[in-house]
């Protein structure tokens, strides 16, 4: 009797334990009769005509301050102007949306359409999930977008979705201590600077008080979310644009990107950086830029601009809620340095509204639905308003004229030099194929973003950290699938 | 007389069994839908490569990939090291308050058992970011401004992989007891007075009645919170995922998150499963280790 006791008991704590870890699995059989997408596409199949009665659901974050707001409005104007389509809009934050996304869609009930970075596109590709638009849009549609970040929605020969801008990841300066190291920021912005160029001026931002450094030259947030960002961000502008060259070589292996690890750690060898960079995360390194802890930060996005002169206004009103201790701050946009003297790329990010399918392949009337109110979205007054908000340039020709009207207060200086980075933006790589991009984000993720943390924390030196990267990238793609030069 | 004997049987199961039988029936729906049905569900991924439109039987190869992965080893060792640093002490640290507290008045009792409670029912997403605050790496932060009365630099808690793991386990030292804490004080309430009453006429010490009438009192309490602690301790997940993220280097990926990793990060769903049932089964064993050898007089 004890025996079974003990028995059903060990079965219940076994099966606790693996409940607990594997509620992750879809259901093989589920119908998807309560899918979103399903549903759109038993509507659309009900009725041949194009002006059937159809619903589009889409999941979609706070994109801006405001946009979530806007939602009943975007509902109804899409609504006037389509008056036989229903946009269904099921909000969500920033933190839970991508594991909300991924549950609906191994659950094979994803929304029509949700928003999304360009990098993730490829994941749901493989999965066979993203939706491939390319013969539901049409000239007018496409016409409408920059063709650069259009090509960011690609992968292959597929169209995945419509881009809702292309923002340029730079460098933020506090342009006092800026101007206080000698640093002339309006000629970095107009023409860039090298590695060396940079590290000199950043060892001139670091002031300290005995052997206290009260501020450092160069924080970056590379903790947390932000963990990708350092590394991924300055090996574009060391001659490695994409973690493939343009024979498909995995490109991490180049003896360049053993460069840019020496000089990354350099930089906290020489004080320029704090030695805890790695436990800096995104919201750390704004709280040292706006007290006065840093002269340069990074990433830094075009937002951060109206950010900073939010918080000034807070310090000028006298209004307890402007950041703790903080200092007014006149944020100035500056590029990201060039490594192993290769030519000036920045990275870009180019989020948009990405098509899904359900277990039931979608009618040709559903997709062609799901393509306008994806357009809808993100051209236009919907575009206009909400670049507008982040600060982000307009890539629609619709959305430039919808915001022609519209009044916003940033500096010339810092639109132009965001114009210049988008210049010699990182080209999109839709030809990199889907199982490859899988890997090479695996090992992004198994093996670079933990020695870099190791690397920063000064326990592993840059050779190390090469080796395991080189190493993962030969099990991953062999010896002749790397660059080796 | 076996007729009769048979007709109540049935009589019962038409009356009050029928009723029984009605009254588990939602948890055991709640059991089979929420529990046995996913982790049958996970044994039948275990050996497919899962994909929304159309999964592919793969055999054993989830299993062969897992026992030759470096991190998957990596991840057991550090859940065990985790779990030997973090169970004990927190056994014993809920012991020992536990033990204080029983002395007090009743309402007193309520309100340090409430105080105690609260990290439970807190949402640890919350609690995180307390934490992170106390572990900020800069000289600013709460530890490290402790540390530096003494004279020590400034540490990167999280950041490096000397103070990550350690870090955490700190934070497990410091929070959350509550439900230990409750059982533990039940349990004391139990033990009849006149044991007490019999020691004293014998002349024991506080430290005798402790050793010779409590802890072997509370073995069965000890072992119950020792296998659940085990296998909530296996499972950790919350804290590297919020805190570390299983850096440093993978200094502190647990087990848990790497099965998150797999199924959420890679959608590697087959590959996940088969590491959830992998755990399970060193879980299953360890407890079974625990019964056998900690369990032998311990009577439920």
């Amino acid at each position: 009797m004890m025996n079974k006791g003990k028995a059903l008991s060990l079965m219940l704590a076994a099966t606790l334990s693996v409940s607990a870890l594997t509620a992750c699995g879809g259901n093989k059989n589920d119908n998807g009769a309560s899918s979103p997408a399903a549903s759109g596409s038993a509507a659309a199949s009900g009725s041949a005509s194009s002006g059937a009665k159809d619903t589009i659901t889409a999941l979609l974050p706070p994109v801006s301050p405001t946009y979530q707001d806007n939602f009943d409005q975007m509902e109804k104007d899409f609504n006037a102007k389509y008056p036989n389509l229903t946009l269904k809009i099921e909000p969500a934050s920033w933190e839970d949306m991508t594991q909300k996304l991924d549950t609906q869609v191994n659950a094979g009930s994803p929304p029509d359409i949700a928003f999304i970075g360009s990098d993730g596109i490829s994941k749901y590709v493989q999965q066979g999930m993203a939706l491939d638009l390319t013969d539901a849009v049409t000239p007018e549609m496409t016409g409408d977008y920059d063709a650069v970040p259009l090509e960011y929605m690609k992968n292959g020969s597929g169209l995945y979705g419509f881009p809702a801008y292309m923002e340029v990841h730079a460098l933020g300066g506090n342009k006092q201590f800026l101007e206080e190291a000698g640093i002339d920021w309006k000629k970095v912005q107009k023409d860039g600077w090298t590695y060396d160029e940079f590290r000199d001026a950043i060892k001139k931002g670091v002031v300290k008080n005995g052997n206290t450094t009260s501020r450092y030259g160069f924080v970056f947030a590379t903790a947390g979310v932000a963990s990708k960002d350092y590394l991924g961000i300055m090996a574009k502008s060391a001659g490695m644009p994409a973690s493939f060259n343009k024979d498909l070589k995995y490109a991490l292996t180049s003896k360049n990107y053993l460069e840019l690890l020496t000089d990354l750690r350099q930089m906290i060898d020489d004080g320029s950086m704090p030695k805890e960079l790695s436990s800096v995360d995104a919201g750390k390194r704004w709280n040292m830029f706006l007290t006065g802890q840093t002269m340069i930060t990074g990433k830094g996005l075009a937002t951060f601009e109206n950010s900073a002169k939010k918080n000034n206004a807070k310090i000028d009103a006298n209004d307890g809620s402007a950041v703790k201790d903080s200092i007014k701050v006149d944020y100035i946009v500056l590029p990201v340095p060039t490594f192993a003297g290769a030519a000036p790329v920045s990275s870009t990010v180019v989020d948009g509204y990405v098509a899904f399918r359900g277990k039931k392949e979608p009618t040709a009337e559903h997709k062609a639905n799901i393509a306008k109110a994806a357009y809808f979205l993100s051209s236009g007054q919907v575009a206009a308003t909400t670049n507008n908000d982040l600060f982000a340039a307009h890539i629609t020709k619709s959305g430039r004229d919808a915001a022609a009207s519209m009044k916003i207060d940033r500096n010339p200086d810092n639109v132009a030099a965001v114009e210049t980075m988008l210049s010699h933006a990182a080209p999109a790589r839709p030809d990199i194929p889907a199982d490859l991009g899988a890997k090479a984000i695996k090992i992004e993720n198994e093996v670079i973003v933990p020695k870099m943390q190791a690397l920063l924390a000064g326990e592993i030196k840059p050779q190390d950290m090469y080796d395991a990267v080189k190493k993962a990238a030969i099990d991953a793609f062999g010896q002749d699938g790397i660059v080796q030069d | 007389m076996a007729q009769s004997a048979q007709s109540v049987k049935k009589r019962k199961i038409k009356g009050d069994g029928v009723w029984g039988y009605a009254f588990i029936a939602v948890a055991l729906i709640v059991y089979a839908m929420f529990t046995a049905y996913p982790v049958f569900s996970a044994f039948i991924i275990s050996f497919q490569e899962y994909k929304p439109l159309g999964s592919t039987y793969i055999g054993f190869d989830n299993y062969t990939a897992t026992f030759k992965d470096d991190l998957f080893w990596k991840s057991i060792k550090n859940t065990i090291v985790y779990t030997v640093l973090t169970v004990p002490v927190a056994l014993l640290l809920s012991f020992l308050v536990a033990i204080m507290i029983l002395p007090l008045r009743k309402k007193l009792q309520t309100v340090f058992k409430a105080v105690y409670y609260l990290p439970v029912v807190a949402s640890g997403v919350a609690l995180s970011l307390v934490w992170l605050w106390i572990f900020d790496p800069m000289p600013g932060g709460i530890f490290n401004q402790f540390i530096g009365w003494f004279g020590a630099h400034n540490q990167n808690w999280l950041g490096s992989s000397a103070t990550a793991m350690f870090s955490l386990v700190i934070m497990a030292w410091l929070s959350s007891h509550g439900a230990s804490i409750i059982i533990y004080l039940a349990a004391l309430l139990g033990i009849d007075d006149s044991y007490y009453e019999a020691a004293d006429l014998d002349g024991a010490s506080f430290l005798q009645k402790l050793w010779h009438i409590v802890i072997p009192s509370l073995k069965p309490t000890t072992l119950f919170l020792l296998v659940t602690a085990i296998i909530g301790s296996f499972q950790v997940f919350q804290n590297a995922y919020l805190m570390t993220g299983g850096g440093p280097d993978h200094a502190t990926t647990m087990v848990g998150l790497l099965i998150f990793d797999n199924a959420f990060k890679y959608f590697e769903f087959g590959k996940a499963a088969a590491q959830s049932l992998i755990l399970a089964l060193i879980i299953a064993l360890v407890s079974l280790f625990q019964f056998k050898f900690l369990g032998k007089d311990v009577d439920y």
